[in-house]
């Protein structure tokens, strides 16, 4: 992170604070809006939320495993 | 006129290409593909049909799924044209027009055949794209390139005769699986279209392309693949799990992926996947969904690449870790790509949204439980690799103290178009659906299904940027990460090559005892010549060698007759 310029940093913290902004108030609307899936999963209070922000966890959870797995150095075929 | 295959005129006009001056040649290709587009308007039905050998080639066959992947095929090649008006040479121009002609010519084709011929014009048009880099290791991944396809043409072609003695017909219409031609069929075209493990090919060649070349690639190959499957084998139910599988495995790869157009090849796979599971469940609604999102893919795909093209264009580089902070430089640039982001990562009022929510609806129709969640997490996958990952470390993240001037004005004026188009299917599904193959009474913009997906990506976003800040985000590295080409590129190899090396210490063994029967045959033989049997010296050594050939040659012939 030292090499972040403060303009970056700056933005950086804005949009950070208007995904939490933004977030809160989706979650608020799920109490105003009648949400239905195509799965009966889907029905379940808050669940886009959660499962999308699990997947990315689990994501990049496994995208660090399989760096172990399947690294090697760039000129690997040279 | 219009009973001309699409596409004709553009490989024709391909040829001429390269003679021209610069800018005549750039408006004369625009006109090669607007006579092409033309004969779109052919309509319904077989428009041109030649016997050769007492077989009937289809060359001209047009229905409702032919005409959407027809249309976006010319938009796709019209786009590349003004995206790449600033090359002065004709090398990609004239192999583009080509590529891009013989893959609008296969998605006519009506019989398995004509489908061969075009099949195969794509893979050798389309290697010259990669060859045009001129390095060593793009000459390389294009022979690499050319390989798988040429050997996915040769199993389509066997699986067209297997599929001739089985059926008795060459008419390319739906299949079942069943026999070894379909299977080979059904293979050929799994290579095409990427499926998990066959998909080396495409992360391994398009980033070697030129940054024009990546472009037109990343439209028309695999998407052939993809009509094929629609009219080939939709409702088989493997594609179900087959594209499932596609959706989720590039996400993880695309994720530590250092090199960007490499990370959006990656998510170019996943895109299939949708496709190949709608296909798969080939209802009209999925087959709707699945021609949409190839329709609305190929703009958005050809966005990213377009974008990150640029970026390269003017720094040499696509690699996250070389790139950052271009913002301020390119704001254009900046604002086209998250554009295409946004429609990929299916953003309400942007083309990924209104295409994926067919695709989701058919799956959740057929009760698709554990498909639908996987789906789900893989577009909360393709946010982050693609929404985030691509804008976030080119124009943002780290600053790599590049500060190089905008793009041209012929990319900006692609980039512009695309991202115009990308928005247009966005905010106009109604319209958007009418070129589908079947009519849909669908209306994607409810307040539940748009709570529903802003949930699912801002939660996504909201994950990467907790990721980011808490510094659990892996950071880019430079690095190669292993893919399914490190099966042909690595393993066979090294088996191969002990098993080659004990073959030829066999077969230099073999040759020196041939090589030296062979002597002691011609001594023999100069010594029996030399010893006549009339002679001084009779029955001698001589008659007994005499007789002893001709007793093994008598045997041997019996032996063999």
């Amino acid at each position: 992170m030292s090499n972040l310029n403060p303009n970056l940093k700056k933005m950086g913290n804005y949009a950070s604070i208007a995904l939490v902004v933004i977030g809160i108030t989706l979650i608020v609307f799920e109490f105003f809006v009648h949400r239905h899936g195509e799965i009966a999963l889907e029905d379940l209070p808050f669940f886009p939320a959660i499962y999308g922000f699990a997947a990315s966890i689990f994501i990049v959870v496994v995208g660090i495993g399989l760096r172990h797995l399947l690294m090697r150095k760039e000129d690997y075929y040279d | 006129m219009t009973d001309i295959t699409p596409g004709i005129f553009m490989i024709i006009a391909a040829v001429i290409v390269p003679y021209l001056p610069h800018h005549i040649r750039q408006i004369f290709t625009l006109g090669a593909i607007a006579l092409s587009a033309f004969c779109l308007s052919a309509g319904v039905g077989v428009h041109w049909s030649i016997i050769v050998l007492g077989q009937e080639l289809i060359l001209h066959h047009a229905d409702n799924l032919t005409l959407p992947f027809g249309i976006i095929f010319h938009i796709a090649a019209a786009l590349n044209v003004i995206y790449g008006w600033h090359e002065k040479k004709a090398m990609e121009h004239t192999a583009g027009l080509a590529y891009a002609g013989a893959a609008i010519a296969a998605v006519h084709a009506g019989d398995l055949i004509t489908l061969f011929i075009w099949w195969e014009a794509t893979a050798i048009t389309s290697v010259f794209l990669i060859l045009a880099s001129g390095t060593e290791k793009a000459n390389k991944a294009a022979m690499r390139y050319l390989l798988v396809q040429v050997a996915s043409g040769v199993m389509l072609l066997a699986g067209a005769s297997l599929y001739w003695r089985e059926v008795g017909s060459l008419a390319f219409g739906a299949m079942e699986l069943g026999g070894l031609g379909t299977w080979l069929i059904f293979l050929a075209f799994g290579i095409k279209a990427a499926f998990p493990l066959l998909n080396g090919w495409l992360q391994d060649a398009y980033p070697e392309a030129t940054i024009l070349g990546t472009v037109m690639l990343s439209a028309f190959t695999t998407k052939l693949a993809i009509y094929a499957f629609a009219r080939g084998f939709a409702g088989t139910e493997y594609l179900i799990w087959v594209g499932a599988a596609m959706t989720a495995f590039p996400v993880f790869f695309a994720v530590i992926e250092n090199d960007l157009r490499r990370v959006l090849a990656y998510s170019l796979n996943n895109q299939l996947g949708f496709m190949i599971v709608a296909i798969g469940i080939g209802t009209e609604l999925a087959i709707n969904g699945a021609v949409a999102h190839a329709f609305a893919h190929i703009i958005y795909k050809a966005l990213l690449f377009m974008s990150i093209g640029s970026v390269m264009y003017r720094v040499g580089t696509a690699k996250a870790t070389e790139l950052g902070g271009l913002y301020k430089s390119m704001p254009l640039t900046m604002i086209f790509c998250i554009i295409g982001a946004m429609s990929i990562s299916a953003f309400p009022l942007f083309s990924g949204f209104t295409a994926k929510a067919v695709i989701m609806k058919a799956v959740g129709y057929e009760g698709l439980v554990i498909v639908y969640l996987v789906l789900l997490a893989a577009s909360a996958g393709v946010l982050h690799h693609s929404g985030i990952k691509i804008p976030y470390f080119t124009f943002f993240g780290h600053d790599s103290g590049l500060r190089p001037k905008e793009a041209p004005f012929n990319m900006l004026v692609a980039m512009a178009i695309a991202s115009v188009l990308c928005i247009s299917i966005g905010v106009m599904p109604t319209q958007f659906y009418q070129i589908l193959p079947y009519t849909l009474d669908y209306q994607p913009y409810d307040a539940s299904h748009i709570v529903g997906q802003f949930q699912l990506v801002i939660f996504a976003m909201l994950a990467f940027t907790f990721l980011m800040r808490f510094g659990f985000y892996p950071p880019e590295i430079v690095s190669t990460v292993l893919n399914s080409d490190w099966i042909y590129r690595r393993l066979l190899p090294r088996i191969g090559s002990p098993v080659l090396s004990v073959a030829n210490k066999v077969s230099v063994i073999v040759n020196d005892i041939i090589v030296s029967s062979a002597k002691k045959i011609v001594i023999v033989t100069l010594y029996v010549y030399q010893h006549p049997l009339t002679g001084p010296v009779a029955p001698g050594p001589a008659a007994i060698v005499l007789l002893s050939l001709l007793m093994s040659v008598l045997l041997l012939v019996n032996l063999f007759s």
